[in-house]
């Protein structure tokens, strides 16, 4: 048994894994026993954040029925590392089974929370709102925010934004969660055909002090939404505030002057317009705002009257548009002929996977600038998420492949080695007669037993004493001695000394040598009871070993076509989860084209309209 | 007259702008899809478009996640067929590594030496030495033993109290029958004396 340091209990560790996998088992008070070496093995692999490994082994425990002190702890960190890994559909099977038992309020609560949240991020929103209809009222305040926010945030995606407006409007509390509800629900408002009362609340968000960079971000996007609602609604002069106030090096920044330009171009002051949409001349093309100050400026030089500035900027722009529609091309290709997607995977190594995985950085390149949005996006990164599991999937079967062929050459070694030992074995077995030894063994028993019973103390002799024993007693029995002489009586009385002496040696030692020789018959019978067991083992082995290799090799033949059509069925996938990220990001690509075209037009209908404009002055003033 | 036709347009592009301004409404949490207005036939259309990608998308995870499940029982079929092959029950010996504490050792590398030969080197990181510290047992090597005894010599190497280089030998002669044997090599703190203990036994 081994009792670790202050760790969480199992069932905390999985349910807060998933929020936080590296810190939370750190600070819970409870100690976590582990008993079975493989649920120790299981979480040394969790604790590394590879949950594919650990699944895998906490299932082959699970199977061979290894866990049993740990079933229960079991079954919930699998759910848990179902979650990690993002496979979510199976840890809600196991959840739903394990809740549906009783458990902690406070359990249910994180674990549903968790589900709702993943689910929502996947889009499952019938599932992700079920999830958020079984959390009780108990629920820890800093989850309680975010589970109130993805309700409202469901509520704005199904169209219900008098629900939505409901909700955000009773909002409490004063955290930065408080800014995203108030932006919230200015987008449940205009949404609702209510933009006087968003205006209201834009305004106030746009004029908040932010403390973290979300919060100045927040602030930048009431303010952009908010100046655009007003020019959109005539109001120019007052839209220039919100949008003025918008941070200049910020992600929107250049919606923000072209905004700006609008402004001062609405009410007719076109050479203040001409200041922020000049600025953005120097940005990247990417941004649509940039692409549309290029037709902006061309606008604000003709109304200035300078004509010929004008029909400069419009061919630069189309000249522009036309450059970055053949890099948008080429992208295209290039996404099409899916290299991008193992670049993608290239930098980063497949040793781990999980919902926890975002791509964060695109590979360098010319096409990295046009997918960078496409990252911030549930939809794409959840899609890559899937098709990197599956490239993980895909390289696993590859090395099992490998493997499996291996274990194919092995058992047909293993089974040629056999069959050549066997006869040899056999022929072994025949020549050692176990069942003689056993009578011997008894035999000698019995002889033992009656040396002790008779007292026999010259059995026990040695070769020499039985030797000088077998001298003495046959000089006793010389003629010569029997003759009545002092020299005769004097041999005599020395035999009867020597043989004195031996026989009280030998009944001396006769105790100590029965111990040794009846220790000695013990240890060989239990070396013969040791070989009968050899023996039964073997011959069991010589019975089983063609059933054992026949059912190994079964195995490992109906493994092989498993994991080939487990392969195949992996890269159908791949190939389908890869063309649905091209759809993706084609469909953008293709998007940011059209508004190209669309502009190219405008440059060239202006174009040919100022040209125009100078035929008919010269026509007038010939 | 063209000045008129570009300007309404520009204006018309400014509107898009402004909706799209709704993209994503929150940075911390999940984006509001408020990317059109819903009632112009576009946006509807817009919306539509979104729901069939959702749609897709979901029918592909669903796909995916049918799948990992298939592929994670036939890594644990795969995982107990090598087990069984590489190491048959009756001989099969696992040596656990396990750490209690290790307030006064960190952990760089564990040598295995069974009866004189060396069966393993292993190097740890960083990453593996936490996931020990937390209560993770790592299976340091698997062996197939012959019934009897056989001797186990295990080498720890690392940082000892005040971070000085630490190595510290461990022996045990260790009786193999017949069916599996886990042994444990522990590593823990022996507070009163403020250093590491290295204990090596069998898993109970």
């Amino acid at each position: 048994m081994l009792l670790r340091n202050a760790i969480l209990t199992v069932f905390c560790v999985s349910m807060l894994a998933v929020a936080q996998p590296a810190t939370a088992a750190k600070d819970g008070p409870d100690p976590i026993v582990v008993n079975d070496p493989q649920y120790g093995e299981v979480l040394f692999y969790f604790y590394q954040g590879e949950y594919f490994p650990a699944i895998v082994r906490l299932l082959a425990a699970q199977e061979q029925a290894q866990l049993t002190e740990h079933e229960e702890q079991a079954e919930l960190l699998l759910g848990g590392m179902y979650l990690s890994y993002g496979h979510h559909l199976e840890a809600a099977d196991i959840f739903n089974r394990l809740l549906a038992g009783g458990a902690d309020r406070e359990v249910r609560d994180r674990t549903w929370f968790f589900l709702a949240k993943i689910w929502h991020q996947r889009g499952y929103l019938d599932k992700a709102q079920q999830a958020l209809d079984n959390l009780s009222d108990d629920l820890p305040d800093n989850l309680r925010r975010e589970a109130e926010m993805a309700q409202s945030q469901l509520y704005i995606d199904g169209g219900q934004y008098d629900r939505a407006i409901a909700m955000l409007q009773n909002w409490r509390g004063r955290t930065e969660w408080a800014s995203y509800a108030r932006f919230n629900l200015g987008v449940a408002l205009v949404r609702s055909g209510d933009v006087d009362s968003a205006t209201g609340i834009l305004d106030e968000l746009g004029d908040i002090d932010p403390f973290n960079e979300e919060l100045a971000a927040l602030r930048d996007r009431a303010n952009l939404a908010l100046g655009y609602s007003l020019l959109q609604s005539g109001q120019p002069y007052a839209a220039k505030a919100p949008l003025q106030r918008v941070r200049l090096a910020g992600p929107f920044s250049n919606k923000a002057l072209l905004g700006v330009g609008w402004a001062d171009a609405e009410i007719e002051n076109y050479d203040r317009a001409l200041v922020p949409w000049m600025e953005l001349r120097s940005r990247d093309l990417l941004d649509s705002a940039v692409q549309e100050s290029m037709l902006a400026i061309p606008y604000a030089l003709a109304k200035l009257d300078s004509i010929s500035q004008a029909a400069d900027h419009y061919l630069n722009a189309i000249e522009a548009f036309y450059e970055e529609t053949n890099r948008i091309d080429r992208t295209i290709g290039f996404i099409e002929s899916g290299e991008i997607f193992e670049q993608f995977l290239s930098d980063d190594p497949l040793d781990s996977t999980g919902w926890y995985w975002r791509l964060e950085e695109l590979p360098e390149g010319p096409e990295a600038r046009y997918l960078y949005h496409l990252l911030a996006t549930h939809e794409f990164q959840e899609g890559l998420k899937n098709y990197r599991d599956l490239s993980y999937l895909h390289k696993n079967l590859d090395d099992w492949q490998d493997n499996v062929e291996v274990y194919t050459n092995m058992l047909e070694t293993r089974l040629q080695a056999y069959n050549e030992r066997l006869p040899l074995v056999e022929s072994a077995l025949a020549r050692a007669d176990l069942d003689g030894m056993v009578d011997s063994k008894l035999e000698f028993d019995s002889v033992l037993k009656n040396i002790e019973e008779s007292n026999d103390w010259l059995a026990l002799a040695t070769d020499r004493e039985f030797e000088l024993w077998g001298e003495i007693t046959g000089l006793e029995r010389a003629p010569a001695l029997a003759a009545d002489i002092p020299e005769a009586r004097e041999v005599r009385d020395k035999i009867e000394l020597l043989k004195g002496v031996l026989q009280w040696q030998l009944e001396r030692d006769f105790k100590d040598r029965l111990w040794r020789v009846r220790r000695n018959l013990r240890e060989t019978g239990e070396a013969l009871v040791e070989t009968q067991r050899s023996r039964r083992q073997i011959d069991d082995t010589m019975r089983l070993e063609p059933q054992r290799f026949g059912e190994l090799s079964g195995r490992v033949y109906s493994l092989e076509p498993r994991i080939e059509g487990m392969k195949f069925r992996v890269g159908e996938k791949l190939a389908e989860q890869r063309a649905f990220l091209q759809s993706i990001a084609v469909g953008e690509l293709q998007a940011q084209k059209q508004r190209l075209d669309v502009y190219t037009v405008q440059a060239r209908f202006a174009l040919a309209a100022i040209y125009d404009i100078a035929a008919t002055a010269e026509e007038a003033g010939e | 007259m063209w000045r008129v036709t570009v300007t309404r347009h520009l204006l018309h592009s400014l509107a898009i702008c402004m909706t799209l301004l709704f993209v994503g409404t929150t940075i911390a949490q999940e984006s509001v899809s408020a990317d059109q207005d819903p009632t112009t036939a576009a946006a509807l259309e817009a919306d539509a478009a979104a729901a069939a990608s959702r749609d897709k998308f979901r029918s592909l995870d669903q796909d995916v996640q049918a799948l990992k499940k298939e592929v994670l029982d036939l890594n644990r079929d795969l995982f107990l067929l090598e087990e069984e092959l590489l190491f048959p029950a009756n001989s099969q010996v696992a040596f656990f590594i396990s750490m209690d504490v290790g307030e006064y050792f960190a952990l760089d590398s564990i040598n295995l030496k069974i009866d004189g030969k060396e069966v393993a080197n292993y190097l740890y990181t960083e990453r593996e030495v936490d996931a020990l510290m937390r209560g993770g047992v790592h299976r340091l090597h698997m062996a197939n033993l012959k019934t009897g005894d056989h001797e186990l010599i295990a080498v720890f190497t690392g940082k000892g109290p005040n971070a000085r280089d630490y190595r510290r030998g461990a022996t045990l002669t260790f009786d193999k029958g017949i069916g599996a044997k886990y042994m444990e090599l522990e590593i823990t703190d022996r507070v009163k004396k403020q250093q590491p203990e290295f204990v090596i036994k069998d898993w109970e």
